[in-house]
């Protein structure tokens, strides 16, 4: 069952068109990654489904629901989710403040969703009360991870979770993406460590100058020649 | 914006120790002052009586200006531009305020016209209402409070009109439409009230608090307390004599009071509800506030409305403790506001107080020293101008609300 269904989407900021009919869909609980070259429209498709760019043309599905002209508050509502690449976190605020700030579209927050939030990032609850730009840079990327996780959505959208983590810490990382996606989070991820996102991810799109370049499974991209070649350094 | 808040360079070992250097150096001045302060008292050149005042009244300066501050640092930290209406938005709102409170004391007495205009054409006078404190306590709490309504109503009005239109056009046209707004709402001011400078409260009750073998006594005046009739003393000292005292009217305390009273419901704003948490994380990360489906305009109104009644009560408690108002007041006092808040570092509520009571203590304490008071306002942005080579954010550090 489709739970997002992005149609022939053009997109931009302003003037500047960077889609150009851009189809992508995600499957309930499904793990699904985006990859490219830079300036490849990647982060534009992410900002375009939860209403940052500006969309010019197409059409945007959510559980059946059509949410092309939503404001962002309604689209969080639908249980979609967005980590941008940076500044994902209120620096100046507490984790726990950052945790709530998730949670804000409720009137008030289970104390439930916390201790979720909590289990998956235990460090976060022994942290909660500092702030969050006194932490490291993956300590800040698990309070964005959490405050996104607080709404329990249907579906994550992640841009570039791995960038600036030291490289011990980006398989940690892509552990704890794969266990929210096994507890039922369907995720949509760009990532420029594209080799690691495909063999992890169930499918994957590969994007090039704001279009749609090929897709699928993603061991099926890893052993693709022309994708290696062209996307993947050989 | 690095997190450690400097702007310097990291790791460049010569700015480090340039820096170092400067606070030193400051540092050693203002103990070489402090040491002279304390001197002249010693010596007697300058009277105990003198420096108290002096403390005294920077700090109310200061209060004054902290709390003028706090609405500006706000729109500044949220919506991210340099209010130059935001002193006159604090006349405009002294003005409808105090008209209020004329009304209130004196309808059926008074002309109707001659209460709303404040005694335009003069034939209305401070004494006719007797407007104080103890005098009229309902109507100065009344004027508190409406003062704050109706500025916070006109900062709302102001953004509908103006600023919200030119949200997306970049901070210095916005910057540069709040000094028009500043121009129209003052001479609205001077048409509707006319320029000339008023009276609008009598007098307020004073008691001395002297000290004597450094055992504090108070009395209704000064003359009562040198001839050594106070009225409340404690814990011994009755009829005995003192030299030094400090005199202080009952629209300062009531300034002090609510300033502090203010802040602290601001800070406890700030830090424990939803709507205190959604201003500083809007002030942090506004793109993330949005993207966490927190209703950015419904802050921004929330600021106007709480900035603005900060200002228009700071205005209102300013005139009460002058006892005078005139269509320039808020003009004059925005500079120091200015001063004040960056100093503290914009966007920090606390540092709004402290930069406020630093510039206000320095305005008054520089008397000490210098040769004309006209050279006091100077002096407040050279102590400016000097906290900010060593701490260039600021004494309280970041865009942060709270």
């Amino acid at each position: 069952m489709t739970l997002l269904d992005v149609s022939d989407l053009d997109a931009g900021y302003g003037d500047l068109q960077i889609l150009e009919s851009v189809d992508i869909e995600v499957s309930g609980r499904e793990y699904v990654t985006i990859v490219g070259p830079n300036g490849a429209g990647k982060s534009t498709v992410m900002r375009a489904i939860c209403s940052i760019a500006t969309i010019m043309d197409g059409e945007i599905l959510f559980d059946g629901t059509d949410i092309t002209r939503m404001n962002q508050a309604e689209i969080i509502h639908h249980g979609l989710s967005y980590v941008p690449q940076s500044g994902n976190v209120f620096t100046t605020m507490t984790v726990r403040e950052n945790l709530e700030m998730g949670g804000y579209v409720l009137d008030a927050i289970p104390p439930e969703r916390f201790q979720a939030v909590y289990e998956r990032f235990p460090i976060l609850e022994e942290r909660a009360d500092q702030k969050v730009g006194t932490m490291s840079g993956g300590q800040q990327q698990m309070v964005a991870m959490g405050q996104a996780l607080m709404l329990n959505p249907e579906m994550l959208l992640l841009d570039e979770p791995s960038a600036g983590l030291a490289p011990s810490l980006v398989d940690d990382m892509f552990d704890k993406i794969d266990e929210i996606n096994e507890d039922g989070t369907a995720i949509l991820m760009v990532e420029q460590n594209a080799k690691e996102a495909l063999r992890r991810c169930d499918r994957g799109y590969v994007l090039a100058q704001g279009q749609n370049y090929h897709e699928g499974p993603g061991d099926e991209l890893l052993a693709d020649e022309q994708v290696r070649r062209d996307f993947l350094g050989g | 914006m690095p997190p450690n808040g400097s702007y310097l360079p990291q790791g460049n070992p010569q700015y480090v120790v340039r820096n170092y250097y400067l606070e030193l150096i400051f540092l050693g001045i203002l103990l070489l002052l402090l040491v002279d302060l304390l001197n002249s008292v010693r010596t007697g050149a300058l009277p105990l009586t003198r420096l108290l005042t002096f403390v005294w009244d920077g700090i109310i300066i200061g209060l004054a200006l902290g709390l003028a501050g706090v609405g500006l640092s706000m729109t500044y930290s949220i919506l991210g531009f340099a209010n130059v209406s935001h002193g006159d938005a604090m006349t405009a709102g002294a003005f409808l305020g105090w008209s209020s409170v004329f009304l209130l004391v004196g309808y059926g007495d008074e002309a109707f016209g001659q209460l709303l205009l404040l005694g335009v054409g003069g034939d209305l006078f401070a004494s006719d209402l007797g407007i104080s404190l103890f005098k009229r306590p309902w109507a100065v709490l009344f004027g508190i409070v409406a003062t704050g309504a109706l500025t916070a109503g006109l900062s709302l009005l102001i953004d509908r009109l103006v600023f919200k239109p030119l949200r997306d056009v970049g901070s210095l046209m916005v910057l540069v439409a709040s000094v028009g707004v500043a121009f129209i709402l003052r001479y609205l001011v001077v048409f509707f009230y006319k320029p000339t400078q008023r009276s609008v409260a009598v007098a307020p009750e004073r008691a001395a608090i002297g000290l004597f073998d450094g055992v504090p006594v108070i009395a209704a005046s000064r003359e009562e307390l040198v001839a050594g009739e106070s009225i409340l003393e404690f814990p011994v000292g009755v009829g005995r004599k003192t030299q030094s005292y400090l005199q202080v009217t009952s629209h300062e305390v009531l300034l002090i009071v609510t300033t502090i009273l203010l802040m602290v419901g601001l800070h406890l704003l700030l830090q424990r509800t939803k709507l205190g948490k959604s201003m500083r994380a809007m002030a942090d990360n506004e793109e993330l506030a949005r993207a966490r489906g927190i209703p950015t305009e419904r802050v921004i109104n929330w600021t106007w409305i709480i900035g603005g009644s900060c200002t228009g009560i700071a205005g209102f408690l300013v005139v009460l403790e002058r006892g005078t108002m005139s269509f320039q007041f808020g003009w004059l006092l925005l500079l120091l506001i200015f001063a004040a808040v960056i100093l503290g570092g914009i966007g920090s509520i606390y540092g709004a107080i402290v930069g406020g009571i630093v510039i206000g203590l320095t305005t008054t304490l520089s008397l000490v020293w210098l040769p004309e008071a006209t050279l006091a306002r100077p002096v407040a942005f050279v102590i400016m101008i000097l906290v900010l080579l060593v701490r260039p954010q600021g004494l309280f550090r970041g865009r942060v609300v709270g």
